[in-house]
């Protein structure tokens, strides 16, 4: 089948209407009509990534998140980067083609990227969440603990915490990647992929440091945006097994990027 | 409205001409907070943008000043000390309330429902701890970095050892002793006291000499068009899928440039403390400290 024959298949199951206007959910990269021999899904279609797939024989990449290191994946300014083109050259030389699924994601029930993510820090009843999937309750722990938790679970070497470690806490709010959420006063944990640190629509480092400071019991895990959204990734490979089965689905990691 | 409590006019009777700025060492008592704001600002020079950051955050701008603290950010802990030793004019680089917004948006604008809700507990205490305290906050950053943008560097610089290893004027270029990357990360960690907010893409073992240094927030495309310059971009924060991702994909491919993120507040703490060593030449009469912020993050064992 062809890489536009697996996207039309996606879209004929995604569950809610397709919006053309997505500027994010398109093809990035390859000839839509080449032959699909294989799919690998991945949070992002990092230049390791694309080799790992190659390595296993899968040529379409369904990746959530940029191919070209900006949101809207423009490569005006990028046309004469050495690194622009060995990764182009390498992927076309293979036959490679990628395809971006990030909005649909989010709109789609459950939001695979949410699911995945809540499984891979331990907390349950995340199992049909959606993109706001509300506060969710763990059996009271301190947030030291907590987070002792989500390192052992995920692997992750770099995700960073604010707040105190003593701290009691059991209601956890999540969101994926950069839609980190702001924490309020029925959330003890706020958990988010990324959020610019000061200056923003709010600053949750700033809030939780003050909260500890005034003996309030709150904290702020930020996985980073690969580990954040990496797990949605797998369930991702799962779900579009049940609806093509022409060519083998693998799930490939696009793999921390952090060492500290 | 960033600057409601000095409205153009007002501003050009404070700042417009030096004879117009009250001459705040003449007064019998103290001076208060707007006249010591009035002379830094004209000391400075230049002018607010439209839609800018500075002004007044809390707290009553006639209030006497007793002490001025500089900090990247008024959190709790910063207020705390600036209080007890007597320090009450403060002046932030980032927001003291928690965002751009610095407070919660106005009853029933578009802002209102995703911004700070007024009854949030932690702003309400907060609030009232510069209200017990008697306290003024000022946002000093539009004006400071339109002015004296390269003590940001200079500063961060001189608290990591590289001061005198600037390359040239015009670029934040510095060619520090030649190490492996890992070993520079560990330096920048121990001379930052950073506690969990670094985080390093790219070869451990690549040989780093030439540094370009970047305080704040890097602009998206600041990897692709500055990477070859340097064989590390130590900056503040960066936003995953645009220079990590870049970054990461250079390692992939090979190449020996890495990025080094320390933390956006963490990054922009020297400059301030650049900003208190400027104040005690505008302010002689005023006792003058920098406040440092600090790492924010932990690390899970």
């Amino acid at each position: 089948m062809t890489a536009r024959e697996v996207v039309e298949r996606v879209k004929a199951h995604v569950g809610v209407p397709w919006n053309d206007q997505s500027y994010r959910d398109t093809f990035k990269l390859g000839d839509p009509e080449g032959t699909v021999r294989g799919i690998a899904t991945t949070m992002m279609a990092t230049f390791g990534m694309l080799k790992r797939a190659h390595e296993q024989g899968l040529n379409m990449v369904v990746t959530h998140e940029d191919t070209w290191w900006n949101d809207r994946d423009d490569t005006k300014d990028l046309t004469d980067n050495p690194l622009y083109r060995m990764k182009r050259e390498f992927a076309l030389k293979n036959e490679m083609i990628v395809w971006r699924i990030h909005d649909h994601m989010h709109a789609m029930r459950p939001d695979f990227t949410v699911v995945g993510s809540l499984r891979s820090v331990g907390v349950k009843g995340g199992e049909n969440a959606t993109m706001r999937p509300g506060v969710l309750t763990i059996p009271e722990t301190t947030l030291g603990e907590f987070a002792s938790q989500v390192k052992r679970l995920t692997g992750s070497r770099a995700f960073r915490c604010v707040g105190d470690p003593k701290a009691r806490v059991s209601r956890i709010l999540l969101g994926p990647g950069y839609a980190t959420p702001r924490m309020t006063a029925g959330v003890d944990v706020v958990i988010g992929g990324e959020q610019q640190e000061a200056d923003g629509a709010f600053d949750d480092a700033e809030y939780v440091r003050d909260a500890a400071a005034l003996g309030m019991p709150k904290g702020l895990i930020m996985l980073g945006h690969v580990v954040s959204e990496e797990p949605g990734m797998e369930d991702m490979a799962n779900w579009m097994r049940t609806f093509i089965q022409e060519v083998p689905i693998r799930f490939v990691p696009a793999e921390e990027p952090f060492w500290t | 409205m960033p600057t409601s409590h000095i409205s153009r006019r007002r501003f050009a009777l404070l700042a417009g001409s030096a004879a117009a700025v009250p001459p705040i060492s003449a007064q019998s008592g103290p001076p208060v907070a707007s006249a010591v704001v009035g002379r830094i600002l004209n000391e400075l020079g230049g002018e607010s943008p439209a839609n800018g950051t500075d002004g007044y955050k809390a707290g009553d701008p006639s209030r006497p000043v007793r002490g001025i603290a500089t900090t990247a950010m008024a959190t709790m802990d910063v207020l705390t000390r600036a209080a007890s030793s007597g320090k009450n004019l403060i002046l932030t680089y980032e927001p003291v309330f928690f965002g751009r917004a610095d407070g919660p948006a106005a009853p029933g604008s578009p802002a209102a429902a995703a911004g700070l809700d007024p009854d949030d507990p932690i702003y309400k205490a907060k609030r009232e701890f510069i209200e017990a305290k008697g306290l003024v906050v000022y946002r000093l950053r539009d004006r400071w970095q339109a002015r004296r943008r390269d003590d940001m560097v200079t500063a961060l610089a001189e608290s990591l050892g590289w001061r005198q290893y600037r390359v040239k004027s015009d670029d934040t270029l510095y060619d520090i002793p030649g190490a492996t990357a890992e070993e520079v990360v560990a330096q920048i960690r121990s001379r930052l006291n950073l506690t969990g907010g670094l985080r390093a893409v790219g070869d451990r073992a690549a040989r780093v000499r030439r540094i370009l240094l970047l305080p704040g927030t890097m602009a998206a495309a600041t990897m692709w068009t500055r990477y070859a310059d340097a064989d590390l971009i130590v900056t503040g924060e960066v936003r995953e899928w645009e220079n990590t991702h870049f970054a990461a994909d250079l390692f992939t491919e090979g190449e020996k440039h890495g990025l080094v993120t320390i933390g956006r507040v963490v990054s922009e703490d020297p400059g301030m403390r650049a900003c208190s060593v400027w104040l005690k030449t505008v302010v002689k009469e005023i006792p003058v400290q920098w406040l440092a912020v600090g790492d924010p993050y932990w690390r899970a064992v």
